[in-house]
């Protein structure tokens, strides 16, 4: 406990030293710039801005990348309470009753509820990774690479299978990103797969084209295909900013509940903040003395969600901190981030780059902060970001994009990459394809295969080995039984939905 | 839930499409060497999983839809997804953009590559104002050329605006 406590003061040392203040000052304001804009998620904020990095060390460059995670969730609210276009599945529950309040001209009241709680959810959240990962750390090293596989298929298994409306589009997708992370160099062997000679492919997929084909390239498709010529209503941000003590009275117990729900869901590979959200929203229209409000737009059905939007990014970050899973596609971004610092984020990871790793952590309370100042004075300039026309808004988009595939290796093939994943990210939105298992796929398939192949050569090729470490044996049971559940009860009820159809 | 004929159809063609990955993942794999060592297991042993998956997959998908389509499918008319029908031509503006600037981007440079395809993407999503495009897709290019080529010091093709611009990028 005191050995976190000066570990934290450390990270304080890092996260306000001047220059690293300045990168993640950056970072969260970039990050709102582009996640307000529309149609642009965390995880392609992320991803498209990864290549502005590139020439810092990095702890700036990790500094910069939390305040842009941080930034982009903050931003994204802002778009969805105003425009009612939700960027991404989890900011779903807030346009329910956000975008609401904005047409009744409560949109100062609604951004404010969602800043303020996002700022108390982050904050709260940010001091439960702190208390928390050391002790998971401390779990972790005990973990071998037979544990590390259990625990990698236990999470593509929940990401691709259980979330989502269907089971066999999720692993689908989750098996494209598996094979996608086959292409290039076997690292134990050097033996080449699925490159079929091209230079470009021996280094592998790299997940930021996936990222940004798949959000940008597909999403320009889509959107110019099937949304362009449609207006969007933009509400206007009239009346006060300021919350009246109603307002406050109904929001701050929403957003503490709905911080005890988003971190816990953070933490656990159920992709990221869509689930939250919704029970936030669920719990809080159970508990609302005006449960008439909500539909109409009630504050509790804003605060609740955001709040837990924001907890379970934080929460997010305690498997990626300390055991390298991504359990969302913005977090597995993040992965690739820091493994382009030759950084693998894990349990040793603690003990070999304290500094780095607690002043990361000490960079999101910097950053929540200045988020808060950020978006509650500031607001006025990010809905002018929101007024950019859609045909410049998109084809802004694609500079950006197409600058961070060209960077890579100042090659066509990346862009022609681009493009191909571009047409795939089209069909995945158009025939209702998730695309987290295709990111997480991508980036976590080629540690689970080394980890498999290292436990089994501990174990001299004996599979068994799986099953005869109990933590391994329990976590591969939970991940049988979500996985076949389902299937049972679906196989159970068959005839009962054959009858009644 | 019976589902068109035409959702069958494209259901059964994607379907089809990731049997065929599948299957040709299962060719690729068969051809990498063995090579264990101590793992008993080789380079070969992660895409014959992956490739068998595919074909597991693939086979699932296409017995749903022969029982009746996709589960939980997207609607197919786009008024039901809220929105209107497909535009064959914003889509090919689009992909046009993206192709003009592949071809591009070597010969003329960042800037002006950028300057195409946003002028091209824009017209997709239904600007008429080309000269305005042109403009702001110049300026843009510009100033990202700028900022990451002398900034960050990012290799990126100056090409023919080499002699304003100079060899800073590649």
């Amino acid at each position: 406990m005191s050995e976190t406590l000066a570990a934290l003061v450390n990270g304080f040392g890092v996260a306000l030293a001047p220059l690293n203040l300045l990168w993640g000052f950056i970072g969260v304001t970039l990050g709102t710039a582009v996640g307000v804009l529309p149609g642009v998620g965390p995880a392609l904020t992320v991803a498209m801005l990864l290549p502005i990095t590139v020439k810092l060390d990095p702890t700036g460059a990790l500094i910069m990348f939390a305040g842009i995670y941080y930034g982009a969730m903050y931003g994204g609210s802002t778009t969805t309470i105003l425009l009612n276009t939700p960027g991404e599945s989890a900011s779903i529950a807030t346009a329910l009753e956000g975008n609401k309040m904005a047409k009744r001209g409560r949109a100062g009241p609604a951004l404010a509820t969602s800043a303020i709680g996002s700022f108390v959810a982050g904050t709260i959240a940010t001091i439960l990774l702190t208390l928390l990962a050391p002790v998971v750390v401390e779990i972790a090293l005990k973990f071998g690479p037979t544990e590390y596989f259990s625990l990698m298929v236990f999470a593509f298994v929940t990401v691709a299978a259980v979330l989502g409306s269907s089971t066999v589009r999720g692993l689908t997708m989750l098996f494209v990103g598996l094979l996608l992370g086959l292409v290039g160099i076997d690292d134990q062997t050097g033996q080449m797969r699925f490159a079929f000679g091209v230079p470009e492919l021996m280094d592998g997929i790299d997940v930021v084209v996936l990222a940004v084909g798949l959000f940008a390239v597909g999403e320009a498709l889509y959107v110019a295909a099937y949304q362009s010529r449609k207006v969007e209503q933009l509400e206007s941000l009239s009346g006060s900013l300021w919350m009246s003590r109603d307002d406050w009275r109904r929001s701050w117990p929403a957003w503490l509940r709905a911080t005890a729900i988003g971190f816990p869901f953070g933490t656990i590979p159920a992709g990221g903040a869509e689930i939250p959200t919704f029970l936030s929203y669920a719990l809080e229209k159970k508990l609302s003395k005006y449960p008439e409000e909500f539909g109409n737009g009630a504050i509790e059905g804003v605060a609740g969600p955001e709040a837990a939007n924001n907890a379970s990014s934080a929460g997010v970050l305690v498997p990626l901190l300390t055991l390298g899973i991504p359990t969302s596609a913005t977090a597995a971004i993040l992965l690739a981030a820091f493994q382009n610092y030759g950084i693998q984020p894990g349990p040793l990871l603690f003990q070999t780059q304290g500094p780095l790793v607690w002043g990361l952590i000490a960079s999101m309370y910097v950053g929540n902060i200045l988020l808060l100042i950020l978006n509650l004075p500031l607001i006025g300039l990010w809905v002018k970001v929101l007024k950019i026309p859609q045909p410049l808004l998109y084809a802004g988009i694609l500079v950006f994009a197409t600058l961070g595939a060209y960077s890579l290796h100042q090659s066509v093939i990346d862009l022609l990459t681009l493009y191909i994943f571009g047409l795939l990210g089209f069909m995945i939105r158009r025939w209702g394809f998730p695309v987290a298992p295709a990111v997480i796929g991508l980036i976590l398939g080629p540690l689970a295969e080394s980890q498999f192949r290292r436990a089994l050569a501990i174990s001299q090729g004996d599979p068994s080995v799986f099953l005869t470490s109990p933590i391994s044996v329990t976590i591969l049971a939970i991940t049988a039984a979500l996985l076949l559940l389902p299937l049972i009860l679906r196989l159970v009820r068959r005839p009962k939905v054959a009858s009644s159809a | 839930m019976a589902s068109a004929p035409s959702t069958r159809r494209t259901e059964l063609i994607l379907s089809l499409g990731v049997l065929a990955l599948g299957l040709f993942s299962t060719v690729v794999a068969f051809q990498l060497p063995e090579a264990g060592g101590y793992a008993r297991i080789g380079p070969n042993f992660m895409p014959k999983v992956v490739a068998g998956g595919l074909i597991v997959l693939g086979l699932w998908l296409l017995g749903e839809v022969l029982t009746g389509g996709w589960r939980e499918a997207t609607p197919d008319d786009p008024a039901e997804r809220g929105e209107h029908a497909f535009l064959p031509s914003a889509f090919l503006w689009v992909t046009a953009a993206l192709f003009a600037q592949m071809v591009l981007i070597q010969y003329a440079g960042f800037v002006v590559a950028a300057m195409v395809m946003f002028a091209c993407v824009a017209r997709g999503f239904g600007s008429t104002r080309i000269v305005r495009d042109l403009a702001i897709g110049l300026v843009l290019g510009l100033l990202v050329f700028l900022f990451f080529v002398k900034f960050l010091n990012v290799g990126l093709p100056a090409g023919w605006l080499e002699p304003f611009l100079g060899t800073a990028g590649t």
